[in-house]
């Protein structure tokens, strides 16, 4: 058959970037819930938004709503998991060999927890403003 | 999934290139190698673009002047013609993902083409619209 449109280096089929592999379905599956959360964020965050952002009042008080605030926090950790995991497969394609997958996985998981507790750290003090 | 194994063993064979070359070497690359590099690249640029959204956001934790002062410059047509380029990235990588995710499922392997470009037809209408909403909101 002709070759599919999954085409990829070599390299990346044996890690994330392999259909068959558990790291390719935790891409597939937050890259889907991302598309209609960010649709909502775009909307929400800009085109129903006089001047395409929020104010700073109109900013507190949108967060403040306890729904929104979930979700923004569940759309934080969604978005950092699917960024980096992305990073890593493509950092791993650069045909740098297995002993460099520790180290790799190490310092994005460290970047990863660090935005993640930023992130909600923010949320938290911008929703208690 | 046999479609794809079968499609990865024939990739294996055509493919014995250094990784890194082979995002460079344009020889007789199809559209699948396209989308594929177009993928990678705007993935490069909203991972960088969400660590800078995260850190730009701070200054909502500094008060009322330093976020409105920051509105006012988002607004400049500067920063509104970027907002096209971020929409460009987020569309093109939301909407080949979906291909991507479901021909790597085994679904619509033989019409990944045809996909392709309907994808392509429905990404571009949406950021026309973006656009226009961008620079009109």
């Amino acid at each position: 058959m002709t070759k599919a449109m999954t085409d990829r280096p070599a390299a990346a089929r044996t890690r994330a970037g392999n259909p068959a592999g558990p790291l390719w379905l935790v891409q597939a599956l937050s890259g889907f819930l991302l598309i209609l959360v960010l649709f909502l964020h775009m909307i929400a965050h800009h085109f129903v938004v006089e001047g395409g952002l929020r104010t700073f009042d109109e900013v507190i008080a949108y967060v403040s709503n306890p729904v929104i605030f979930t979700i923004t926090i569940i759309f934080l950790v969604v978005v950092t998991l699917h960024a980096l995991l992305g990073l890593r497969a493509i950092i791993l394609d650069l045909g740098l060999g297995r002993s460099a997958q520790r180290p790799v996985n190490w310092l994005l998981t460290v970047v990863g927890l660090v935005a993640i507790a930023y992130g909600i750290w923010l949320e938290i003090t911008v929703a208690s403003m | 999934m046999q479609n794809v194994q079968d499609s990865q063993a024939a990739q294996g064979k055509a493919r014995p290139r250094r990784p890194l070359e082979a995002w460079f070497d344009v020889r007789k690359e199809h559209i699948g190698f396209w989308a594929f590099a177009l993928n990678r690249l705007t993935g490069l640029g909203l991972t960088l673009y969400l660590f800078l959204h995260l850190f730009t956001l701070r200054l909502l934790a500094r008060g009322e002047s330093q976020w409105n002062d920051f509105i006012a410059l988002a607004r400049s047509p500067l920063f509104l013609a970027l907002d096209v380029v971020l929409i460009f990235g987020i569309l093109f990588h939301g909407l080949n993902g979906i291909r991507v995710a479901l021909v790597g499922s085994g679904i619509a392997v033989k019409e990944h083409r045809t996909l392709f470009w309907v994808l392509s037809a429905v990404g571009l209408a949406l950021l026309v619209i973006s656009a226009i909403a961008v620079f009109t909101t």
